[in-house]
């Protein structure tokens, strides 16, 4: 345990040291540009088009730390050969993965927090008081949080087996077909034979589901969000992450390093 | 068996037990979710335009997926027995938006969006105006006046205007005659059950949708029972004048040798005589419904 943490602080000081956070510069810009404009462009919905623009910002920068970030976690540090003396050290291969994972789920915590505090920052602008239903917004930045975690850990498995540059295409091109999980479910509306809709129903409940995150639409609208929700959502992200982990640590455990 | 296979073995059983307890979870986040009825039932970027320059260079496939979402959502809609087909004149504008020439688009949308609910969305003008839409893109296409046809025959109930775009799909070259005695017929008659059942039954051999070939089948299905009970009105009113009374059953009509036996509905349901003493689908036909809807 004490190793995994190491290697987490570490992994959060690097980042920090990579001057990752400055992409907090870009979104708090973005959201003063926002509430400048919003009144201008958007009539009686500036409320709705602040939180949507917030969150998906929120949403397409932590994607874009979490895949690009979780790919380099193992490919830097085999390139620095940083990882051969940190191995030489007593640190298990899964405890480095674990750590690994839970300093970028950290650094992702932190920013999505300041990225969460311009949000309500920019909102309270446009219109305060603030309304108590948009206490929803953190509930969707915690689901955003959980699929980054998820990103993330799918990361760093393809990094264990492949280049940097395939790991990136695997990850996004895993996070896209997972959007659209849900659709291959509900695929039978249109004509197909049962094998095919079969198979296309069984690789679905494979593939991350990253719609059990989304509340966007529900939020923008003021529209509460079940505990149930968020306690099923949160037990899915945790088992998909251990799901994809354990695997990863499999993987990672047999590479040769040499 | 060694360390190595023990583990190996391990791991496949904990990967199969997570991807059921996955699975379990998704069942209920499913439930959950559309209990809520999130983001399924909102359309978020509604303006064609927007989306055609948001799709750069992929328009075309942004049409495709748009198009599943059409099908798809026609699909859920019709499954769940919701009349309200809302989305469906804004998905099918982005979807021929980006590919004004995606045919398939414009024959399904004008046939759902025309058709009376709960088949369609009711809304024949926005049927017009996408048929329209498709005629200007695709000038040769003469399908298109049949179906313009139909739209006006079937739901805007204009028999001028039916025939005339049924005759100016005829004079393309080529096109089969029936486009030209449907035009006639029409004008001649306006709306007659035969003209109907002529029209459904050339819709039903034609498309090569199946949703709209089962919509032409369940209309083919209710004007057949239509024609028998005008049938039967007359064979009643037939008996009334022999015997000086309405017939109480349709076994009083095959009793005095009017019909040779019991006619029954598409559907397999004997045909009643009602109280109003006019010929009537049974009440446990699934046709009677659908009867009574058009009746009103």
């Amino acid at each position: 345990m004490r190793n995994i943490r190491a290697v987490a602080a570490n992994t959060f000081r690097e980042a920090v040291r990579d001057r990752v956070l400055f992409n907090l510069v870009f979104f708090a810009l973005l959201m003063m540009a926002a509430a400048i404009l919003v009144g201008q462009i958007s009539i009686g919905i500036e409320k709705d088009v602040i939180i949507s623009l917030g969150l998906t910002a929120i949403s397409v920068i932590g994607i874009l730390i979490a895949v690009f970030l979780g790919v380099a976690l193992v490919s830097k540090e085999m390139d620095k050969r940083t990882l051969y003396a940190l191995l030489a050290k007593p640190v298990h291969r899964w405890e480095f993965l674990l750590g690994k994972f839970f300093g970028l789920v950290m650094t992702l915590t932190v920013n999505t927090a300041a990225m969460a505090a311009g949000l309500y920052a920019a909102l309270w602008s446009v219109k305060h008081p603030l309304a108590p239903t948009d206490i929803y917004i953190l509930v969707a930045v915690y689901l955003i949080l959980l699929k980054l975690a998820i990103i993330v850990a799918l990361a760093l498995l393809f990094s264990c087996f492949t280049s940097p540059f395939l790991a990136i295409l695997f990850t996004t091109g895993l996070y896209v077909a997972g959007l659209f999980a849900a659709d291959l479910r509900t695929i039978q509306t249109i004509q197909m034979d049962p094998a095919t809709l079969r198979l296309m129903q069984g690789i679905s409940y494979l593939l991350p589901n990253f719609q059990n995150f989304n509340v966007m639409a529900a939020v923008v609208h003021a529209q509460g969000i079940p505990a149930s929700l968020v306690w099923n959502a949160t037990a899915y992200a945790l088992l998909y992450s251990a799901l994809v982990l354990v695997t990863a640590a499999v993987v990672f455990s047999r590479r040769n390093l040499k | 068996m060694n360390r190595r296979a023990i583990l190996g073995a391990l791991f496949i059983v904990f990967l199969a037990a997570g991807f059921v307890c996955v699975w379990k979870l998704q069942a209920k986040i499913d439930q959950e979710r559309s209990a809520m009825q999130l983001e399924r039932e909102d359309l978020a970027l509604r303006s064609p335009g927007v989306m055609k320059t948001l799709s750069l260079e992929y328009a075309p496939l942004m049409a495709a997926l748009y198009w599943t979402r059409v099908v798809q959502y026609y699909g859920l809609k019709h499954q769940m027995h919701d009349q309200h087909l809302d989305l469906l004149w804004p998905l099918l504008d982005i979807t021929t938006t980006l590919d004004p020439h995606l045919i398939v688009a414009y024959r399904f949308g004008s046939t759902f969006l025309s058709d009376a609910p709960p088949r369609g969305a009711g809304k024949p003008d926005q049927a017009v105006a996408l048929l329209e839409r498709g005629m200007q893109a695709n000038p040769d296409y003469w399908r298109f006046y049949q179906d313009l046809g139909n739209v006006y025959y079937f739901d805007k109930k204009d028999y001028l205007k039916a025939s005339e775009a049924f005759e100016a799909g005829g004079k393309f070259p080529g096109t089969p005659p029936f486009l030209k005695i449907m035009a006639a017929k029409i004008a001649a008659e306006g709306e007659s059950l035969e003209t109907s059942y002529a029209l459904w039954t050339n819709i039903y051999q034609t498309t090569a949708d199946k949703n709209v070939r089962k919509n032409a089948e369940e209309h083919l299905r209710l004007v057949k029972a239509e024609m028998d009970l005008r049938e039967l009105n007359r064979l009643a009113d037939e008996y009334e004048k022999k015997t000086r009374r309405r017939a109480a059953s349709i076994n009083d009509l095959v009793v005095t040798g009017l019909l040779p036996g019991q006619p029954r509905d598409p559907d397999g349901f004997a045909y009643v005589i009602g109280e109003s003493g006019k010929a009537e689908i049974h009440a446990k036909s699934p046709l009677r419904e659908d009867w009574l809807r058009e009746r009103k």
